[in-house]
């Protein structure tokens, strides 16, 4: 029978890479393993103090478990925390609050008839439970929370939450007990899901493909734009932008699939390209006419005066003046006054854009007065 | 520096040769009987319908208060002798657990090893 090895098969796997480590939600959670599997974890070559379990990076762990050993020291706690199935030091530092409490502190009124709500005494007795709650003995349950360190080629746990658990029942352990292997079965040993796998550069089809060189082509064309500071364009003013996405692709291609012309791959990303954006708002064109003119919605000063003018003018009239005017109030008098073929998702980035600057405000979620 | 870690058994396992001399153990049972003076005490197991007893020496956990007939926890190292002794856990966490519910406690040790069992595989 081979090894049980769960933590480190594949060791020799690559790792996730650690910019998409973010992904994984047990990245970000305080997972609850067994503590074996915590002592078997592999760490990460590309950043120490993360730890791999099958696929999923992570450095955070919840332990619950029966206190074995333990090692006191003016600063801190070392416990030794068995859960059945291994046995890992915790570190736990106490908090500088306690260090002047000294003795504790009796109550004031000793013979127990409370006349009236004492704050201060209230607050001796909480921090006092408080201070109960992180001093565990040998058999005493602890839970704690904490990061994964390796120190000294021991592995250990420096808490950043630990108490005491009060489990007279042992209610607490047996439904941890229960709950662990669902938890491993739906979410620690599922792969890890990149989304690097659904890209597929040389997919059959190629069309997951072209939709990556979309997305890097919006992004291209809305960088130059803003950067340049672009008011208005034609398409063949910014072709030369797609020809590098087209020219590194072309040479991941399959040589069985059609050959299209460079210039006609370049056009139809275009195409594209310009429709997405137009569709976003980004850009418009303000005349339907042979000439293709787009216009950059965040650049173009007639469409932001216009719109400064519409709300100036209205919120005088008493109908406007506390509310603002709506969204579509605006849209209809721009049409007239602007451009017919103004969309709605132009006049909302225009908006937001304005508001960005402070020339506008929005008093509700669709109404807009002018500053 | 570290003791190891202590799987949980059934009392019925105990004194089977499914625990070997020397593992550490965690188990539960009603505590039968307490002899302050040897520091002995034992816990006894009920399993479809047959009892079992398992003997504890309690000389690291004392003092603690005995309730006779009470539920307990143990956690310590087993020791098999040959001799009439039999089979003694030397306990190294002995607790109070009165009121623990012992079918749902057998079902999560099950699900455990069910699920160890798995991973091997």
């Amino acid at each position: 029978m081979a090894v049980n090895d769960p933590g480190g098969a594949d060791a020799d796997a690559e790792e996730p890479p650690s910019m998409l480590w973010g992904l994984d939600p047990v990245f970000s959670a305080y997972s609850r393993l067994y503590i074996t599997d915590i002592l078997r974890m592999k760490e990460s070559r590309q950043v120490p103090g993360v730890y791999f379990y099958k696929n999923h990076p992570l450095f955070q762990v919840d332990v619950l478990g029966t206190v074995v050993y333990k090692r006191e020291r003016d600063d801190f706690y070392c416990y030794g925390v068995d859960d059945s199935t291994g046995v890992i030091n915790c570190l736990c530092w106490k908090d500088e609050k306690w260090r002047d409490q000294g003795e504790p502190t009796k109550c004031r009124d000793p013979s127990g008839s409370s006349r009236g709500f004492n704050i201060e005494d209230e607050l001796k007795r909480l921090k006092e439970a408080e201070r109960q709650s992180t001093q565990l003995e040998i058999g005493d349950l602890l839970r704690i929370r904490g990061t994964v360190k390796t120190s000294r080629d021991a592995r250990e746990i420096k808490a950043t939450c630990f108490y005491k658990v009060s489990d007279p029942v042992m209610a607490v352990q047996i439904s941890r007990m229960l709950e662990m292997p669902q938890l491993y079965r739906k979410c620690y040993d599922e792969p890890f899901q990149m989304p690097s796998d659904d890209l597929g550069g040389t997919e059959a089809g190629g069309s997951s493909h072209f939709h990556y060189l979309l997305s890097r082509s919006v992004l291209t064309l809305k960088e130059f734009l803003s950067e340049k500071e672009v008011a208005r364009f034609r398409p063949y003013d910014v072709e030369f932008l797609l020809h590098p996405l087209i020219q590194s692709s072309s040479a991941e291609q399959e040589s069985d699939q059609p050959r299209t012309s460079l210039a006609t791959q370049i056009r139809k990303l275009l195409k594209e390209t310009l429709s997405v954006l137009q569709d976003e708002g980004q850009i418009f064109r303000k005349i339907r006419t042979q000439d293709e003119v787009y216009n950059v919605t965040e650049q173009d000063k007639d469409l932001h005066t216009a719109i400064k003018d519409i709300l100036r003018e209205d919120t005088k009239r008493e109908k406007y003046a506390e509310k603002g005017c709506h969204v579509l109030h605006i849209l209809s008098s721009m049409r007239q006054r602007y451009s017919q073929n103004l969309s709605r998702e132009v006049l909302e980035v225009a908006l937001t854009f304005l508001e960005c600057k402070s020339d506008i405000i929005s008093t509700t979620e669709a109404h807009y007065i002018v500053l | 520096m570290l003791p190891p870690p202590a799987a949980f058994y059934f009392p019925l396992e105990i004194n089977t040769d499914l625990v070997k001399d020397g593992a550490s153990v965690r188990t539960f049972g009603r505590l039968t009987s307490y002899v302050p003076e040897e520091s002995k005490a034992v816990l006894s197991g009920q399993q479809s319908s047959a009892q079992c007893h398992v003997s504890v020496q309690t000389t690291l956990v004392e003092p603690f208060q005995p309730i006779l007939g009470a539920q307990y926890f143990v956690l310590g190292e087993i020791e098999k002798t040959d001799g009439l002794s039999g089979v003694i856990l030397h306990a190294r966490a002995l607790t109070c657990v009165d009121g623990v519910d012992l079918s749902l406690m057998q079902q999560a040790i099950v699900e455990q090893r069910r699920f160890f069992k798995e991973r091997e595989t």
